[in-house]
Formats: structure tokens, C-alpha cells, sequence
């Protein structure tokens, strides 16, 4: 019977799509004094190979929407489906599964292990997959010299710009070769200049076939985007394609 | 390989992790090395008492005084010799004495028997009127070789013919060197003759000492049982199996009470491998939003509990030699040795065995495995936003 359930959804699903998440909550603290609810009935779909940008003020619930939709939380309601398959009932260990093949996630703060080099944080997702020191070396160079931190490669997050800390990021992100690239309010803590090198470095994802999400109140990223959902309050207030 | 590489990973992070490493290292050496001193030292101690059960008597006889050891006749050594298979008999009169206010062992033995550790003697063997004392007695009473030293005995003597009570003085000609054993410590060694006044028992001995020809205990035990139902028998097994019984009981106990401060140490342990707690959660989630398992994660942290019970059992190993051959292990030695005193004035005897060392190495790996690997999982089970929050 599920069986049968699942291969309807997924004969459903059309060819294009990718992520949908049909009627999403996320409340926080649930039932608690100190409730709070990030997302509200959140429905939309994301195409693959575009660019899809979440668009709202402080508080509107982009980074929560961005960590439902890059598996990094779970929602409270509603069903997050990837190629169709409901991922919300995933364990832990399919989620992980997901997260190593297919998506590469840029987080606001970069989150860089302070105490490893550039090389050893990109190459960080390869170490359970079995990769030899040197396999690992030579495919984070590979990355960090197309994203113009070859000579940066051995110093610790702490010796780098904020622009460079996030290009290590976004190396490490790319490192497995997913599918989806999600990115975290990617302009705000980089200056003018890296803000340039972000950009042209997302038109040749695009080009390479990555979907690409990013979550941005800066209007900088717009006009390259394919799709824009606009939240506020949690809850989707608008849409608008390219 | 994966394998392998976490265990570079984890390798790469005990290093990374100075300040935590070396707190959890402290921590476990401090644990480690009490118990493997301690170990050591009732290592040596019974094995310098089975040599010296081995040196002596193959029987040991008395006679039973209402279920006790009661004196026996000295002249009975020469009727136990023509036992079948009795090579030798030595009157022995042993007892505890105080002196200066330290309670010391007197052993009065004949020229007959003469253990190899009276080898260890700076002067000469007693004679009539001479003691040899320990090196922990010298010390305690502050005396050398030619000095004289009352140990409590009084005798009449007449001066210009008057009956007087006086000390009876004995002559130090020897005192038991650093190599001598830790049973030397406290000894004073004289003549038969003298300790039989001392104790004030004439023509009697506390015990008399049979050598046997191999293979003739039992038959010469069941030859003195005959001579008399009053005799007890002691055979050197036996005499080895209370020692051996005794040691064990003090393991035992001694394990107990560690056993005890392990599992208060655990909490401890708990604190401090939380040490830089919030930051690790967060690399925890870091490593999970990169698409790291849980499994991994625990077994990274596996392999980092493995190291530092690698680093921390040798090192407890090595600190707890140089504590007892270096310094002699002053305030542990006390424990297991009676009368030692916080920094024993003889060599404390002590042998390493490699069973405690591989227990500690468990120890060691259990106290770390308990500190962290529920912290870690419980991080690692949580979604990756809330780790890294």
C-alpha cells in the first residue's frame, strides 16, 4: 500500500521539481511560555537548476525556512518533499545521507572549525567517505583555487577576511558536488568587493546546473535570481519570477 | 580507510585540543596513579614476604596454649633433630617490644640460623650483651653502631655487694642497611639467649624452627603430632597462605575504597571533559550539517578516548615508578607497610606487573568513555541548527 502511495507521489512530482514543502510550521518551544512561531502554513516549490531567492526583513523566517529546506531542522507541520519523497519522517541517518550527497550549505556565520586550516575545513565532508589525506588536499585545492584562496589554503579561519572565511565556506559546501547549494544571508558580513566575487561565483554555479538558494533581505542578489518568495511574519507573502 | 581517516580526525583533534587534552590527561594520571603505586608496592611486599618465607623454617612449632601459640621448651629443639627427615632445629624467641615509644619486632635467634638479608648489616652480627636494629629504629632513636640503648629491660646488679635494680644497657654493634629488607626496619635482632631474658620466658623459645629434607614435611608434621597432640604445626604453605590470604584481603580492600573514589571520580571526570563543552557541541553539528553521521561522530570520539588513555595510563605508569624508586613513594608506601611513616626509611620494595597497567588503561578509557560519549551523542542526535546554535 505505501508502496503504491509513494509511487503516485512520485509519479506526480513534475520533472523540474525539487524541493516542495507543502503547508510548513516551525514554532519554537511548543506549548511553552516562550512559544514563538517562525513559520506559518509555508508552501512553495523550488526548481532545479534555479536560482530561488527568500526574500523578508529581520524575523521573517528565511533562515528558519533555509534550515528546514537544508535538513538542518526538522519542521513542527507540514511536508518538506525532495524529487518528491516526504524527507520530514527521514531518520537522522537518511538526512545525513542526504545532506553528503546532495546539499552544500553556506551558513550566515560560516561556521568554520577554528581550529583546522582552509584546506581541512573544505575537505571536513570527506573524511567519513573514505578519502586519503592527499585525495582531500588535492580536491579542496582544486576549489579553493578556483575560488581564489590557493595561497590562502593553510591559515586558520581566523587569519582570513570575512570574504574569504565565506569562500572557504562555500568550498566546503561544494566539495561533495551537490545538487542543491543553499546560502544564509550571504552579503551581510562581507564587504562591497566580496560581495562582487559572491556573485559572479553564484552565475557559475548556475551555469554549472546548481540550484541555488539563498535567503537575502539585501537586494544586490535580485536581479539574478529566477524566483523570488517574500516572507514576512512567517508566512509567505509573495512570489515573483523572472 | 574511512576508518582510519577518523582516527587521523581524532588524532588531529586531542592535538587541537591542547587545554582540554592535557586537563583530561591530569585528571585521569591523578586516578591512575595512586592505584598502580599502590598495586606495585603489595606487588613487592608480598613477594619480599614469600622470599622470606622461602629463607625460612620449613616448620614452625609451638605449643597450643588454649587454642593459642604458647612458648615451648628450648631443649625440645634437641628431640625434634632426631626426627626422621629434620635436618636442622633453631629456638627462635620473637615478640613486640616499645621502644622510644615505637613499637618494634625483637627476634632472638641462634648462630644457627642466619638468613642471607643479615648480609645487609653495617657492623657485626650480635653476641651476648649486642643488638643489631633496623635502619627505621636507628633513625627514629638517632643512633649509630658502638652507641648503647635500653629497650626496657631491668636487671639486679651488686655494687659493693648492695643489691641494685638497674637498666640493663645492650651494645649496638649493627644496624640493618638501605638494601635490607622492609622487614628489617623496625627489627632488633639479638641472641637467643638475651631475648629469652628479655621476654623473660627462661629455658623457653615462642617457637622452634624445623629444616626438612625435601619431600619429609608431612612425615615429619605427622612424627611431631605424635611426640605431642599439644604441638602446633605450622609448614611453610601454610605460613605462605595466611601471608597470601592477608595480602589478598588488603587488595581487596584497598580495591573496595578504589573502587569508591572511581566513582566519585567519574563526576569529575564528567566536569572536566565538559571542559570547552559548548564549542564542541557546536563542531559536533558543524560535522553533522556537513553530512557526517552520527556513528561516525562517536566513533571520532571513541578514538580520541582511546588516545588519551593511551597517553594517560603510560604516563600514571611512569610517574608512579619515579614516586616509589626515585623518592621511595613516601604517603603510599604507609598504606600497605605498618610503622613505614609518611617517607619510609627503606627501600620500599615494589614490582610492576603488567595486568594493573592494562587495567588502568580500561580505567582510564571507561572514565573518559563515561565523560563524553553521552554528551557527544546527545549532541549528535539533536538537528544540526540546534548543535550549532
Amino acid at each position: 500500500m505505501t508502496n503504491i502511495r509513494v509511487r503516485s507521489q512520485e509519479s506526480g512530482v513534475r520533472r523540474d521539481e525539487l524541493i516542495r514543502c507543502e503547508g510548513v510550521w516551525k514554532i519554537y518551544n511548543e506549548g511553552r511560555p516562550h512559544e514563538v512561531q517562525a513559520l506559518a502554513d509555508v508552501s512553495l516549490e523550488i526548481k532545479k537548476g534555479s536560482f530561488t531567492i527568500l526574500n523578508g526583513p529581520s524575523g521573517s523566517g528565511k533562515t528558519t525556512l533555509l534550515a528546514l529546506l537544508g535538513t538542518m531542522d526538522r519542521p513542527s507541520r507540514g511536508g518538506i518533499f525532495m524529487k518528491g519523497k516526504d524527507i520530514t519522517g527521514f531518520s537522522d541517518t537518511a538526512l545525513s545521507t542526504l545532506r553528503r550527497d546532495s546539499i552544500g550549505f553556506v551558513f550566515q556565520n560560516f561556521n568554520l572549525i577554528p581550529r583546522l586550516s582552509a584546506w581541512e575545513n573544505v575537505s571536513t565532508p570527506l573524511i567519513p567517505a573514505g578519502v586519503s589525506e592527499k585525495g582531500r588536499r588535492d580536491r579542496a585545492m582544486v576549489l579553493l583555487e578556483k575560488l581564489g584562496l590557493a595561497d590562502r589554503a593553510s591559515h586558520a579561519p581566523e587569519e582570513l577576511s570575512g570574504g574569504e572565511q565565506q569562500r572557504v565556506a562555500i568550498a566546503r559546501a561544494l566539495i561533495n558536488n551537490p545538487e542543491i547549494i543553499i546560502l544564509d544571508e550571504p552579503t551581510s558580513n562581507i564587504d562591497a568587493e566580496a560581495t562582487d566575487i559572491l556573485i559572479d561565483i553564484l552565475k557559475n554555479l548556475k551555469s554549472d546546473s546548481k540550484t541555488l538558494l539563498v535567503s537575502t533581505h539585501d537586494q544586490v542578489l535580485r536581479p539574478h535570481a529566477d524566483t523570488v518568495f517574500e516572507l514576512k511574519r512567517g508566512r509567505l507573502a509573495g512570489i515573483t519570477h523572472d | 580507510m574511512k576508518h582510519l581517516n577518523i582516527l587521523y580526525a581524532a588524532a588531529g583533534n586531542v592535538v587541537r585540543h591542547k587545554l582540554r587534552s592535557v586537563v583530561v590527561i591530569l585528571c585521569l594520571v591523578a586516578v591512575l596513579f595512586p592505584f598502580l603505586s599502590a598495586i606495585a608496592i603489595l606487588e613487592g611486599v608480598k613477594t619480599q614476604s614469600r622470599i622470606s618465607v622461602s629463607e625460612g623454617a620449613d616448620i614452625y612449632v609451638t605449643m597450643d596454649m588454649f587454642g593459642r601459640n604458647g612458648v615451648i621448651p628450648i631443649e625440645m629443639a634437641e628431640v625434634m633433630k632426631q626426627i626422621p627427615g629434620v635436618t636442622k632445629a633453631v629456638p627462635r624467641a620473637i615478640g613486640r617490644i616499645y621502644i622510644g615509644g615505637k613499637l618494634a619486632v625483637l627476634l632472638g635467634i641462634t648462630d644457627d640460623e642466619k638468613p642471607s638479608s643479615l648480609n645487609f648489616i653495617n657492623g657485626s652480627l650480635p653476641k651476648a650483651g649486642e643488638i643489631v636494629i633496623g635502619r627505621g629504629l636507628a633513625e627514629h632513636l638517632n643512633l649509630e653502631v658502638g652507641e648503647e640503648l635500653n629497650i626496657g629491660t631491668r636487671v639486679v646488679a651488686f655494687i659493693e655487694n648492695e643489691p641494685y635494680i638497674i637498666k640493663k644497657m645492650y651494645h649496638v654493634s649493627g644496624i640493618f642497611d638501605a638494601q635490607s629488607g622492609i622487614w628489617a626496619s623496625n627489627l632488633v635482632l639479638m641472641s637467643i639467649d638475651d631475648a629469652v631474658s628479655v621476654f623473660e620466658m627462661e629455658d623457653f623459645a615462642t617457637d622452634i624452627g624445623l629444616y626438612v629434607r625435601p619431600g619429609y614435611e608431612a612425615a615429619v608434621s605427622k612424627g611431631l603430632q605424635k611426640m605431642n597432640p599439644f604441638f602446633r604445626i605450622q609448614t611453610k604453605g601454610l605460613v605462605r597462605t595466611y601471608i597470601e590470604r592477608g595480602f589478598n584481603m588488603k587488595g581487596g580492600i584497598f580495591a573496595a575504597l578504589y573502587v569508591l573514589a572511581f566513582a566519585l571520580t567519574i563526576p569529575a571526570i564528567l566536569v572536566t571533559s565538559g571542559f570547552g563543552l559548548s564549542g564542541r557541541r557546536k563542531e559536533i553539528g558543524i560535522l553533522k550539517a556537513t553530512g557526517w553521521q552520527t556513528h561516525e561522530v562517536l566513533e571520532m570520539v571513541f578514538f580520541e578516548n582511546i588516545m588519551l588513555a593511551l597517553i594517560s595510563a603510560p604516563s600514571a605508569l611512569v610517574l608512579s615508578f619515579v614516586w616509589i624508586k626515585l623518592f621511595n613513594a613516601p604517603f603510599i608506601a604507609p598504606l600497605f607497610i605498618p610503622g613505614a611513616g609518611s617517607i619510609p626509611p627503606f627501600p620500599v620494595p615494589s614490582r610492576f606487573m603488567p595486568l594493573p597497567f592494562v587495567f588502568s588503561f580500561f580505567f582510564a578509557l571507561l572514565l573518559t568513555m563515561t565523560g563524553s560519549i553521552y554528551s557527544t551523542w546527545r549532541a549528535a542526535i539533536v538537528s544540526p541548527a540546534e548543535a550549532m546554535k
